[in-house]
């Protein structure tokens, strides 16, 4: 299937759900990240400020659910929605760093 | 040249023809090993005669008698006979299904005595035996003292075996049997006066046909009635066929049966029993020598020359019906039974099924009611409602069940969660594409078992690992939908850390003896939270419980199965009579969304009759049974289009003589797949049971003459309770 679906975001962790497992034992962790940054748009400048669902599956979820609230992460992903009947995206963890 | 017209265990609806070689006693009733084909089967002589159709050359002989039994009595044939025709099944396939496993195997049984006595003759061979015949001695001195239990220690080593074995062929010992005298059961508590004109009415009855529908609340002390009518009639003389729904959930009649009746008075025949067993319970019957038989739907079979007493226990419980091969009534065919001897017929029931309640009510069952607790000042529980809307569950519970079973743990009772669904969730599906986890083989869903991490379907016994990630999409956050009852044990763990939960379901009752343990440990009080379906729900004595919590039950409310409400009831009923059968008060929370519907306020008032009655009404305007006689065919295959053509061809081909019998279209049953066979129906409906009957007789003959196509079969179901 083509289509790009790749997203680089930096946040504060602002909202940890405890660690879940689904019925086949695989660890799953929600939580949000805040996200501010200073980004160019139409020749100048803006301030964006969003706050992200996102969630992380086995050794991601375990690493994150040990992290303190406010620490500041990279997070690499891709966007899924939330559920079959929502258009909420969730941004899905691939792979992250403390930052 | 004598002919024997055998019944053999083949799909056809005629007996087969076999000479009587010279000197062989072949009377209507005995068990013969025959050739058919390649293989030696086990037949039962249905008739003899002098000629046959079948010529001389191709005519084959009864290769043997067999002599470990006396021959099938005519009532036992008579019965076997009725059934064959009321089912609609091939006589030689519902014989078979009548006996005993293991007396359908050409090999003889070796019966095994109780005991053994020396006989006169054996006296004198004892002078005679040389010293060298050590064991035989041993066993002759021994029985020279008196008769011996077969399997005492000294008569069961190999070589003790084989001493027995020879001097018993030698006439030397006899298999003996103990005059055993019944015992008078210990009433626990003074008769009521209901109890006791129950008696008296039934009593008064014994010797001539008469059926009774004992009604009687939980706790009202039925097997105390049972009990004494039994003793009457064995004191009598005669014998007592005595059927429950299952014997290894109601150890509490067993054991008061056997305390009545010890030793060889009295037979337990299930389909759990090893083959033997119940090859001899069956013979000890049809011998005499067991006065009772009690047993689940199988024992309605057994031969009982001198039936004098029918008792159907839970006569409301669907499992009398067996729902594959012959398909009968236990319920149906004891009643006939009774009528067909002339001895009273008892169905007891807190919950009696619409079927027997409107013979009661119509006069053809006479009406015996208990509506009080047997035990001095001990009332029914409280039933009261918790309105779901205005108090939702949070992980299957309201907050009022909660605080209710927190006040339990508090006193130190015993709470009682009734969910009537195993494993943890009924449906693992994929929140992302809609993709549901399903059964291969059938058309249902699969089970989530998280306490063994596997998928199990509920109808074809299939097992899969729980997948990762969902197959259509590859989401790895699948998830349980709805609630079963190892995630209430989940959820009330979470909720009640220091509790001890049990969970009792067919999943955690698996294991032999695993029921009798759990249920001492609870009545020894080491437990205070019991999650559990209807296993819990059947005649148990549990003192500690105060508290029945009944989770969501709605949906059998709106059920297309007719017959749905009716079981709900019996169900909630049954497990609310758990609560408070001591000296302590009983309480009892519905959680619904529908508090005022008409089943829920009969069982807060519990007003069975009330509920009886509005559910009549409903099936008599709707034209369902018991105001309508039903039988379906129904066809398999695994093509649903080849099993709807065959009956599609079977309705052109039925009897155009059928007056007041209206057969409808053909359809897929509502669980369409089993284990890869799709099943479709024909119901067929009449107001009159003779006309239904006559006109199915002649639709099999004509069916039986008919080819299906391919791998399609068929078969009738009379009285169905699946559709």
């Amino acid at each position: 299937m083509p289509g790009t679906n790749r997203i680089t975001l930096s946040g504060r962790i602002t909202g940890l759900d405890a660690l879940r497992y689904t019925p086949a034992g695989v660890a799953l962790l929600d939580f949000r990240i805040a996200h501010e940054s200073e980004q160019a748009e139409a020749g100048g400048k803006r301030q964006v400020r969003l706050e992200v669902a996102c969630l992380a599956a086995e050794r991601e979820a375990r690493l994150l659910a040990a992290a303190p609230l406010g620490a500041e992460v990279e997070i690499e992903g891709f966007l899924a929605p939330r559920g079959r009947s929502s258009r909420q995206p969730v941004l899905h963890v691939i792979s992250f760093a403390f930052v | 040249m004598r002919v024997a017209r055998v019944a053999l265990d083949v799909p056809l609806p005629q007996l087969f023809d076999y000479a009587v070689p010279e000197g062989m006693a072949v009377v209507r009733g005995a068990r013969v090993v025959v050739p058919f084909g390649k293989r030696s089967v086990v037949g039962v002589v249905m008739a003899l005669g002098d000629a046959s159709d079948v010529p001389p050359e191709r005519l084959r002989a009864i290769a043997a008698l067999a002599q470990d039994a006396p021959p099938l009595p005519e009532a036992w044939l008579e019965l076997a006979q009725f059934a064959a025709d009321y089912y609609q099944r091939p006589l030689g396939e519902t014989l078979h299904a009548a006996l005993p496993p293991r007396l359908r195997r050409p090999k003889p049984l070796e019966r095994a005595p109780l005991a053994w006595a020396i006989t006169p003759p054996g006296r004198e061979a004892l002078a005679a035996l040389p010293a060298r015949a050590r064991t035989k001695r041993a066993v002759l001195a021994l029985l020279a003292h008196g008769p011996a239990a077969a399997d005492a220690p000294s008569l069961t080593t190999a070589a003790a075996r084989r001493a027995v074995r020879e001097l018993a062929a030698a006439g030397s010992i006899a298999p003996h049997r103990p005059e055993i005298a019944p015992v008078a059961p210990e009433a626990r508590f003074p008769l009521t006066d209901a109890q006791r004109d129950a008696i008296d009415a039934v009593a008064a009855a014994l010797g001539r046909f008469a059926a009774f529908l004992l009604h009687g609340v939980t706790g009202s002390g039925k097997t105390e009635v049972y009990l004494r009518l039994a003793l009457a009639a064995v004191r009598a003389g005669r014998q007592v066929l005595v059927l429950v729904p299952e014997i290894n959930l109601t150890p509490a009649l067993e054991r008061e049966f056997r305390a009545c009746f010890p030793g060889h008075l009295l037979v337990t025949l299930t389909s759990a029993a090893a083959e033997n067993e119940r090859a001899e319970g069956f013979l000890a019957a049809q011998e005499g020598v067991a006065r009772i038989v009690l047993g689940t739907r199988l024992a309605v079979f057994t031969p009982l020359p001198d039936l004098g007493l029918v008792i159907v226990d839970e006569e409301h419980d669907p499992s009398y019906k067996q729902q594959e091969g012959l398909r009968y009534s236990a319920r149906d065919l004891a009643v006939w039974r009774a009528r067909a001897v002339g001895c009273p017929a008892v169905l007891g029931s807190a919950t009696p099924s619409l079927e027997s309640w409107t013979n009661a009510r119509a006069g053809r069952y006479r009406m015996l009611a208990l509506p009080e607790r047997a035990r001095p000042g001990a009332a029914l529980p409280a039933v009261r409602t918790i309105d779901l809307r205005a108090d939702p569950a949070k992980d299957g519970v309201a907050a009022t069940l909660a605080a209710a079973i927190e006040a339990r743990l508090e006193r130190g009772e015993q709470a009682l969660v009734f969910l009537n669904r195993r494993g943890y969730a009924p449906v693992l599906g994929c929140g992302a594409c809609g993709w549901a986890a399903g059964c291969g083989r059938c058309a249902a869903h699969l089970v989530v078992h998280l306490a063994d991490r596997r998928l199990a379907c509920h109808h074809c016994g299939r097992v899969e690992p729980i997948p990762r990630a969902c197959p259509v999409c590859g989401n790895v956050d699948l998830f349980p939908f709805g609630r079963g009852t190892q995630r209430v044990e989940a959820a009330l763990a979470a909720r009640f850390p220091a509790a001890r939960i049990l969970r009792i379901d067919s999943d955690s009752m698996r294991a032999k003896g695993r029921w009798q343990s759990t249920s001492d440990a609870i009545r020894a009080g080491r437990a205070d939270i019991l999650v559990g379906t209807q296993i819990l729900s059947k005649g148990h004595d549990f003192p500690m419980v105060t508290l029945v919590g009944v989770l969501n039950a709605d949906a059998a409310l709106f059920a297309a199965d007719y017959r749905a409400p009716e079981r709900l009831f019996a169900q909630l009923e049954q497990v609310a009579g758990r609560a408070g059968r001591a000296d302590r008060p009983g309480e009892v929370l519905i959680q619904t969304r529908y508090p005022h519907h008409p089943l829920y306020r009969a069982l807060v008032e519990h007003d069975f009759a009330r509920f009886a009655e509005a559910l009549a009404e409903e099936r008599r305007v709707a034209g369902f049974p018991p105001f309508v006689h039903e039988a379906v065919l129904r066809a398999e295959s695994r093509s649903l289009d080849a099993a709807i053509a065959f009956l599609r061809a079977a309705v052109r081909a039925a009897p155009r003589e059928r007056e007041g019998v209206q057969v409808y279209d053909p359809v897929p049953m509502t669980l369409s797949r089993v284990a890869g066979w799709e099943r479709a129906h024909v119901l067929a409906q009449s107001r009159s049971r003779r006309a239904l009957q006559t006109m199915l007789a002649a639709w099999r003959a004509t069916l039986h003459g008919m080819r299906p196509p391919g791998d399609v079969r068929w078969h009738f179901d009379v009285d169905p309770i699946e559709f």
